[in-house]
């Protein structure tokens, strides 16, 4: 008797993510071109596709490992951690976490990093684009009033910190990167990754920058900000800092929506 | 809208279409590449002055069991509001079962309980739209053994119990005539004929599966004679309609898919010269 | 209000005076651009590989060596260990 269309498709769903596509209990008509072949077709195109989507999203990691390490990576990850929305663009949060424990972190422990800097790239991407707080703002601000101004990141822009010196490895998988190797070095990254109008990009910060940045969570006053920034580096230059913020325009002042409650 | 041709809008062409604004008859759009911001987005609103809109969902899953998503479905409504597109479309298909989403047009048995089930998910997706939608045929690689209809009438019936829309895709036909054995011909002639708000074209692969050839619906090449042939017959028999050209793999130079969609033009309007039913 | 509270008022004042151009320092990194944006098609992968192939079967256990840039990426922690 044939299933009912319920377990027809979880049935479905299960032998098309599964490690290989044999024989299938499914009420499959098969002729000269047998049953399981004519799954294999869907298989492959669902393991290919997303694999490829995985690609599109993780485009350093893509060229850091190179096509069939990384055919091989996203492969494992679709058919344990196959899409839960269908929207491509969001296929993949997990994928760093994935390469954290996967057992090629071992030889190439800032894959993961990587990963997450490619996944930034990703959301910023796919942030509105928000007016960010200008200087001339706050030019009617009293001075005294400055420090008490509530400050929220644009949407999309995020802080991707690495053990390792990110921005140089991603500069050395762009297609005009140079053949010269990259030396590692004991450097770690903090890099500003945010949306502009026609793309996403990232810049690199200072320890002090980074931690002014990381405050800025809805409700934060600059003020605020600026202690956090002090207290990781001393000699921190406001200005200089915060000029270099409203520059990249990454910033927008609070309305009372965004203030965290409590 | 009267019956020109379009071209499906892919990221490589869509710097170009902003700068240059060539003629065609309207853009087509997967839903679920624009229901987050995106500067993508912000270019097909630009367009959208210039062009009509087909919006064409890929994910929307019409054929699960389980009923729609209702998050994704919210998502939809507030794009095509956004937009107001010319068109609304989805699959005879589904991509998602017990939380899992398989991004691929799955085939559906054509039994009682599978027109129930597509039946009471279109329902829902036009009334949360408030419009009308139109089914494209799938192209097939298998049947269930236990299908009771075919699927030009399971199409048939939807159309009676819904009035929804039919998207033929010529293409499609082909492919699935090819896969399954069955005649487009006959396929063609049970089709009820009114129901049709757009034509698809698209090109197609000939792989091989234990020695014999299966077509595989790539989108990646210029349409057939074939299907160029099947076309020209749905519109001797049904009447011109708003055509849309595909092209999503192996993307070609922009001019190649405008002069694709040249010709269906070509054609819609042979059509019309040899006295087929107006649309 | 107490003195650093001052201090910091002055110094976000300071910063409204700088000229903005001189401030966005470091590499802006032009990327992710357009291009990379339409994951959700529907039409079906032409390299499937229906019949007889065996491809698809072979173990997905199997890692394949990294052959990538990472092939430049020396040093540092990775000669430590």
């Amino acid at each position: 008797m044939a299933p009912g269309l319920r377990e027809l498709q979880a049935a479905l769903v299960t032998q098309l993510l599964s490690a290989s596509c044999g024989e299938s209990e499914l009420p499959i008509a098969g002729d000269s071109i047998p049953a399981a072949a004519r799954l294999r077709i869907h298989r492959h195109h669902v393991l290919s596709s997303l694999s490829k989507a995985l690609a599109g999203t993780f485009c350093t990691v893509h060229r850091l490992v190179g096509e069939d390490c990384f055919k091989s990576l996203s492969r494992d990850f679709v058919q344990a951690e196959p899409p839960c929305g269908p929207v491509l663009a969001e296929y993949g949060a997990t994928f760093p976490f994935y390469l954290d424990a996967h057992p090629l972190a071992r030889e190439l422990p800032y894959l993961a990093d990587v990963a997450r800097l490619d996944w930034a790239l990703n959301r910023a991407f796919h942030s509105p684009l928000e007016r960010p707080l200008a200087g001339a703002d706050l030019a009617h601000v009293p001075t005294e009033e400055l420090p008490l101004q509530r400050v929220r990141l644009t949407a999309g822009a995020t802080v991707v910190r690495s053990a390792y010196p990110l921005a140089r490895i991603w500069a050395a998988c762009q297609p005009d990167a140079p053949e010269d190797d990259v030396e590692l070095g004991v450097e770690g990254a903090r890099l500003l990754v945010f949306r502009r109008p026609d793309d996403a990009g990232f810049v690199g910060l200072g320890e002090g920058e980074a931690a002014f940045v990381s405050s800025l969570v809805p409700g934060c006053s600059l003020e605020e900000a600026a202690i956090a920034a002090m207290g990781v580096e001393p000699g921190f230059d406001l200005p200089l800092a915060f000029a270099r913020l409203l520059a990249l325009g990454i910033m927008l002042r609070c309305s009372k929506d965004d203030l965290v409650t409590g | 809208m009267r019956s020109v041709a379009g071209i499906g809008l892919r990221s490589p062409h869509l710097a170009q279409m902003v700068r240059e604004r060539p003629a065609t008859g309207f853009l087509e759009i997967h839903a679920e590449n624009y229901l987050l911001s995106s500067p993508a987005l912000a270019a097909v609103e630009d367009l959208r002055r210039d062009y009509p809109l087909s919006v064409h969902a890929v994910g929307l899953s019409l054929g699960s069991a389980e009923g729609l998503d209702a998050a994704h479905l919210e998502r939809v409504v507030g794009l095509v509001k956004r937009l107001q597109p010319a068109f609304v479309s989805e699959h005879l298909s589904w991509s998602r079962s017990g939380g899992r989403y398989l991004n691929d047009l799955l085939p559906l048995p054509y039994t009682e309980e599978t027109l129930s089930v597509v039946a009471d998910n279109v329902d829902r997706l036009q009334q949360a739209l408030g419009r009308q939608v139109s089914l494209e045929n799938p192209s097939c690689y298998l049947a269930f053994g236990h299908s009771t209809l075919s699927e030009p009438e399971f199409l048939s019936e939807l159309v009676d119990r819904t009035g929804c829309g039919l998207l033929l895709d010529a293409n499609n036909i082909h492919v699935t005539a090819h896969n399954l054995r069955l005649d487009p011909q006959d396929w063609l002639r049970t089709l009820p004929g009114t129901a049709i708000t757009q034509y698809h074209l698209a090109g197609h692969a000939v792989n091989d599966a234990d020695g014999e050839p299966i077509l595989i619906d790539d989108h990646g090449s210029r349409v057939s004679d074939v299907v160029w042939r099947l076309f020209a017959a749905s519109i001797a028999q049904f009447g011109p309609r708003p055509t849309l050209v595909e092209w999503d793999t192996d993307i070609p130079p922009l001019p190649v898919l405008l002069e694709e969609a040249a010709s269906a033009e070509q054609a819609l309007q042979d059509g019309r010269q040899h006295g087929a039913r107006a649309a | 209000m107490t003195t650093r509270r001052i201090a910091i008022g002055a110094a976000l004042a300071a910063a409204l005076t700088l000229p903005a151009a001189a401030h966005a320092q470091g590499n802006t990194e032009k990327c992710y651009g357009v291009a990379k944006a339409g994951k959700n098609d529907c039409q079906t992968d032409h390299s499937s590989c229906a019949g007889t192939s065996k491809t698809d079967g072979q173990s997905d256990a199997w890692i394949a060596v990294p052959k990538g840039a990472c092939q430049k990426i020396v040093g540092g922690k990775l000669t430590s260990s």
